[in-house]
């Protein structure tokens, strides 16, 4: 054993006698994780918003549209992108300070990431969460009130109205 | 408790991954077990990676003193080898960057893809003539090599050092046995 590498011991293990080097405790890998978490959950959610105005942009949406359209951008989880970013970063920050991370497939990761954010945008879309957002809620007030404002017909309350009649005539 | 050259062959049957444990929770001075498994390897790896003595036993000592300060990071359900060598390979290439100018090695170097690929060296060929040749071969390809010829390491562990697939692992280790033919035959 060369002079060099029983200096390597000798100077690491000093080091640790000496208390000049310590291990992170666990909770520091933890709040890194969490950290990171809270980054991919907010960036999911950001994410997910977009794909829905996107999706709801390019349809047909007839004249509720642009009132469906302000409300979407007025209901954006502003905090998202926020979150997100400070979450990756501080995150990343943390756990990726030494590479102590291990080896992970980020190719399907990615992709795995992108297609749950497409399919969750769509479901939003197609199960018109959206629409529900006016019917339900505080915001039905809000509707009923641009409603009557902008005397424009109504769907939901059309066939509301059209069943009661249906039942005064029997 | 200290531990001394002798008192080492106590731990000769310990995992890695025991001894993980072990530092964590019990003892720190079994660390000292770890160095002393590691550092011979360790040193051989990053020689060849940056081709200075010196400059090796700093980023070895680098390597041993990350590795505790992030010891309760490791997963001890994983591979430690495959851990700290990556904390080498890090740590190596840091220097390999910062001391480029006076180290030059062509890091994005390619060959041809026609370029024939013969059969494989053996492995006792390989060790012999790695040494001769091995400078002269890009870095890309030269270490996955070294790891699996020198090191012994499996093509998984050294996907997982290098954080490659399996699959480009196994394309470099055979480039670099075509390109460290060339070279060698070239420099006869």
């Amino acid at each position: 054993m060369s002079k060099k590498q029983i200096n390597i011991k000798n100077n690491v293990m000093a080091q640790i006698r000496e208390g000049k080097i310590t291990m992170h405790s666990k909770a520091y890998f933890v709040v890194g994780s969490m950290f990171l978490f809270v980054g991919f959950i907010a960036l999911f959610i950001l994410s997910v918003f977009l794909i829905n105005i996107i999706f709801f942009v390019l349809k047909s949406h007839g004249p509720m549209g642009q009132y469906r359209l302000e409300l979407l951008i007025s209901n954006f989880p502003w905090w998202a992108p926020l979150f997100a970013i400070l979450g990756i970063v501080i995150g990343i920050g943390i756990l990726r300070k030494y590479d102590i991370s291990y080896k992970k497939n980020f190719f399907l990761l990615i992709l795995l990431f992108i297609g749950a954010i497409f399919l969750s945008g769509w479901l939003m879309d197609v199960t018109r969460v959206d629409d529900n957002w006016l019917k339900r809620g505080p915001m039905q007030k809000v509707m009923r009130h641009y409603i009557q404002n902008n005397d424009l017909p109504d769907r939901g309350f059309n066939k509301q109205m059209r069943n009661n009649r249906i039942m005064q005539f029997k | 408790m200290y531990y001394n050259v002798w008192d080492m062959s106590l731990f000769k049957k310990t995992t890695d991954e025991k001894l993980v444990e072990d530092i964590r929770s019990k003892n720190k001075e079994l660390y000292a077990v770890i160095v002393e498994r590691y550092q011979n390897k360790l040193m051989k790896y990053v020689v060849y990676l940056i081709h200075d003595e010196h400059k090796a036993a700093d980023v070895v000592q680098e390597t041993f003193i990350k590795a505790y300060i992030n010891l309760n990071g490791f997963n001890v359900k994983k591979n430690f080898s495959s851990w700290i060598y990556r904390i080498a390979h890090n740590e190596a290439m840091n220097m390999v960057k910062k001391y480029r100018k006076e180290v030059p090695m062509n890091l994005n170097f390619d060959i041809k893809s026609d370029l024939e690929l013969e059969e494989e060296f053996s492995k006792k060929e390989i060790k012999e003539k790695a040494e001769k040749c091995l400078n002269q071969i890009p870095i890309i390809y030269s270490e996955p090599l070294v790891l699996h010829f020198l090191d012994d390491k499996s093509y998984k562990e050294i996907s997982d050092i290098l954080r490659i697939p399996m699959g480009t692992v196994a394309i470099r280790i055979n480039r670099a046995k075509a390109i460290m033919r060339n070279i060698c035959q070239k420099n006869k």
